[in-house]
């Protein structure tokens, strides 16, 4: 465990400090639970693909095992936004923070660096984002299918929205006979 | 202590067992058989268990009070109720519904609610009893 | 699948994708040498059912309904962690009579999935008797169930700013009966568990799980606790009114002072849990004030709310296995723009390869078992063995493990 534990402002300005203008629109949103009204934090920042290994080793500075939930993604017009949520500081009460990272990727050059060296239990969620949204995720241990079968067509990308999504294959098979 | 089950296990002979005998004592050979005699009143069907109140089982309409506001076709998550345009009423298919009761709660005249009838089973998914309107 | 060369002394075995000791199917390769493991390869996807898809093209009310059926015994937490990231993007306050409610399902919940979990690790051993026990034990958790929400499984009772249903006074004395219930006879199972020699020769010093592999892989729930790793999402980022109750994180040496990570450490975890969940709906009922259920009665009303809403959010929750999470972006529209659910099951997949090396094969299902992953059971084990196919099923890989057992009784 590290030696002090910092308040949101802190960590914001601490990655700030570190990555200077590659880090923009960090927020910061606290909600309240229970009668005592405690606060718990989520933080929120956009990043540049191309640091996002070395966020997440100023993160493991913060904390040596930092948790790392999921990561989902989405398809904008021109883009594909990944976001990479984690959380830190758990093992006292009320004391944990959640920390999001977005990144965007250009559709025509859709390429992002692996992090599963740094975090082993990140390898379901980036195989998971290659079939889904079609990116490619360099260095990845494993590179294979973890959720679709692999009879399923290989340029066909569930989570988009333009044509490579898979719209043809739907069949709605409560309204074909009523 | 090696055995702690053994003296759980003996006291059970004595007990009568747990489980209520629904719908005979023992499994009929033949269910389609064993319906026809409980028609014919010889043989007879032990009831199950009573539900509790606010069970939610096969959903009951009100036509004359339902004003066709289409709510519950929004609000319902299979895509079980079907509008007919010209009474301005529903038809509500059993086949797909989930028994959420959703439908419910949204209604602004309160012309829907959960009855407690839950053997339902039917060998056609569009037979008349498993449809409502 | 890969194609390894098998040597003189290592032969593969394939098991999967539907398995026993296993809720949803999985596809493991097993790389074995005699008896032990030696190595381990998962791979998963087989009941992909495009959920996250359906539900961009649901409006916010139908999805909790299709998020209740993502899993069966984990019904109520995933509409909740959904209903949870929606009002913290809308900005709808829940009243605080139904942050309590909310407390007592989950709990309730979480008794009726422990003590599943229970019969069927007794019956991956072979014990069958207390898999009947058990089960009639849940027997009483699952009627209370039926009588608050109106059925067994699919409680149905979530909506976006508080509950469906409120427990009034004259349903207390039927709650306080059954909580008696369960308070006696969780006696009655503890000392069946922990002290019985049959549990303790099978289970001790088996699957251990080491404190700083949990902590790589990011194991979450009972798993991790049971190495010693405090993670606790009721207890680290208060929700509901979890914050207002008096309980602790629940590791080994609570009880037995020492921690292993194995899968005797896990059952442990989780009885003391079932206790700790009777413990905090008794002080619910006494804390809970009056008020309000739900923010926004009006159904109409809420879902155009919740169509001019626009942000994203996030929603965690501690089911029975684990941490449950939901993200949601909305987008000004009716159906939401993104929604990612990840299951605990599988942040919980990638701890099995350390903890599956070096055990024999009779072992393979209690030490998958002990995990509580989320699937349903069956089928075949298929043999490779110089040429010859022979194939194990089922009820043939139970009997090994129960025939271990006898041999160990000796």
């Amino acid at each position: 465990m590290t030696s002090k534990k910092l308040t949101p402002e802190e960590i914001v300005d601490s990655f700030k400090k570190e990555f200077k203008t590659k880090i923009t629109d960090a927020r910061i949103e606290k909600f309240t639970q229970g009668s005592k009204k405690t606060e718990m934090t989520h933080i929120w920042m956009k990043t540049d693909p191309s640091i996002i290994k070395d966020i997440t080793k100023h993160l493991m500075t913060l904390q040596k095992y930092p948790h790392f939930a999921v990561s989902s993604g989405y398809d904008t017009e021109k883009t594909i936004d990944i976001v990479y949520h984690f959380s830190i500081y758990y093992g006292k009460r009320g004391e944990e923070i959640s920390l999001n990272f977005t990144v965007s990727l250009p559709k025509t050059k859709p390429e992002i660096d692996t992090i599963s060296d740094l975090i082993p239990g990140a390898l379901i969620a980036e195989q998971e984002k290659q079939e889904m949204l079609g990116i490619k995720v360099k260095n990845i241990p494993q590179d294979r299918r973890s959720f679709i079968s692999d009879d399923f067509p290989k340029d066909v990308y569930p989570w988009r929205k333009d044509e490579t999504g898979p719209k043809k294959m739907v069949r709605n098979l409560h309204e074909a006979k009523k | 202590m090696r055995f702690t089950m053994l003296p759980q296990v003996f006291s059970q002979l004595f007990k009568k067992p747990w489980t209520n005998k629904f719908p005979a004592k023992y499994i009929p050979s033949n269910t389609t058989e064993f319906l026809k005699e409980v028609k014919k009143g010889n043989a007879e069907i032990n009831p199950p268990i009573e539900t509790p109140p606010g069970f939610r089982g096969k959903i009951k309409y009100d036509k004359d009070k339902c004003i066709g506001c289409k709510l519950c076709i929004k609000v319902c998550p299979s895509g079980a109720i079907e509008f007919k345009p010209e009474e301005k009423k529903i038809k509500i298919y059993l086949a797909r519904c989930t028994f959420c009761s959703q439908c419910n709660d949204i209604c602004p005249v309160k012309c829907l609610s959960m009855s407690d009838e839950f053997l339902l089973a039917d060998g056609n998914k569009y037979s008349k009893a498993l449809i409502v309107e | 699948m890969s194609a390894k060369a098998t040597t003189k002394t290592t032969y593969q075995i394939p098991i999967g994708p539907i398995h026993p000791a296993l809720k949803e199917p999985v596809k493991f390769e097993f790389e074995i040498d005699g008896e032990r493991i030696v190595d381990v390869d998962v791979t998963l996807g087989h009941v992909h059912r495009a959920i996250e898809w359906t539900g961009m093209h649901r409006n916010p009310i139908q999805i909790l309904y299709l998020a209740e059926r993502i899993c069966g015994i984990c019904s109520y937490c995933h509409p909740m962690a959904f209903s949870l990231a929606v009002e913290r993007i809308a900005g709808i306050e829940v009243p605080e009579r139904a942050n309590y409610l909310r407390v007592i399902h989950a709990e309730l919940e979480r008794i009726c999935s422990h003590v599943l979990w229970a019969g069927v690790a007794a019956h991956e051993i072979g014990f069958d008797s207390v898999l009947f026990l058990t089960w009639q034990i849940r027997e009483e958790a699952l009627d209370l169930t039926e009588y608050l929400t109106g059925n067994r499984v699919t409680k149905a009772i979530t909506m976006i700013g508080g509950v469906r249903r409120d427990i009034t006074s004259d349903m207390l004395p039927r709650i306080k009966k059954s909580l008696d219930y369960l308070k006696d006879n969780f006696a009655k199972l503890k000392k069946v568990y922990l002290e019985d020699k049959t549990f303790k020769m099978r289970s001790q010093g088996c699957g251990i799980l080491t404190k700083e592999n949990a902590l790589k892989l990011c194991a979450c729930g009972p798993t991790t606790r049971a190495s010693g790793v405090k993670k606790d999402v009721r207890l680290d980022q208060p929700y509901f009114a979890f914050d207002d109750l008096d309980f602790d994180y629940v590791t080994p040496d609570v009880l037995t002072g020492e921690v292993n990570g194995d899968v005797y450490d896990r059952i442990i975890v989780r009885l003391l849990e079932v206790r700790q969940s009777i413990d905090l709906i008794e002080q619910c009922i006494d804390k809970m004030p009056e008020g309000e259920i739900v923010s926004e009665p009006k159904l109409a009303k809420l879902l155009a709310t919740l169509k001019k809403a626009k942000g994203e959010g996030i929603g965690r929750m501690e089911a029975p296995r684990g941490e449950v999470f939901h993200y949601v972006k909305l987008n000004e529209n009716e159906y939401p723009y993104s929604w990612k659910v990840r299951a605990p099951t599988y942040s919980n997949i990638l701890p099995w390869i350390p903890m599956l090396k070096g055990e024999q094969i009779a072992d393979i299902p209690i030490v998958a078992a002990s995990t509580d992953p989320c699937m349903s059971c069956t089928n075949r084990v298929a043999i490779i063995k110089e040429g010859n196919k022979y194939e194990l099923n089922k009820e043939q890989l139970h009997r090994l493990s129960v025939e271990k057992t006898r041999r160990l009784m000796r």
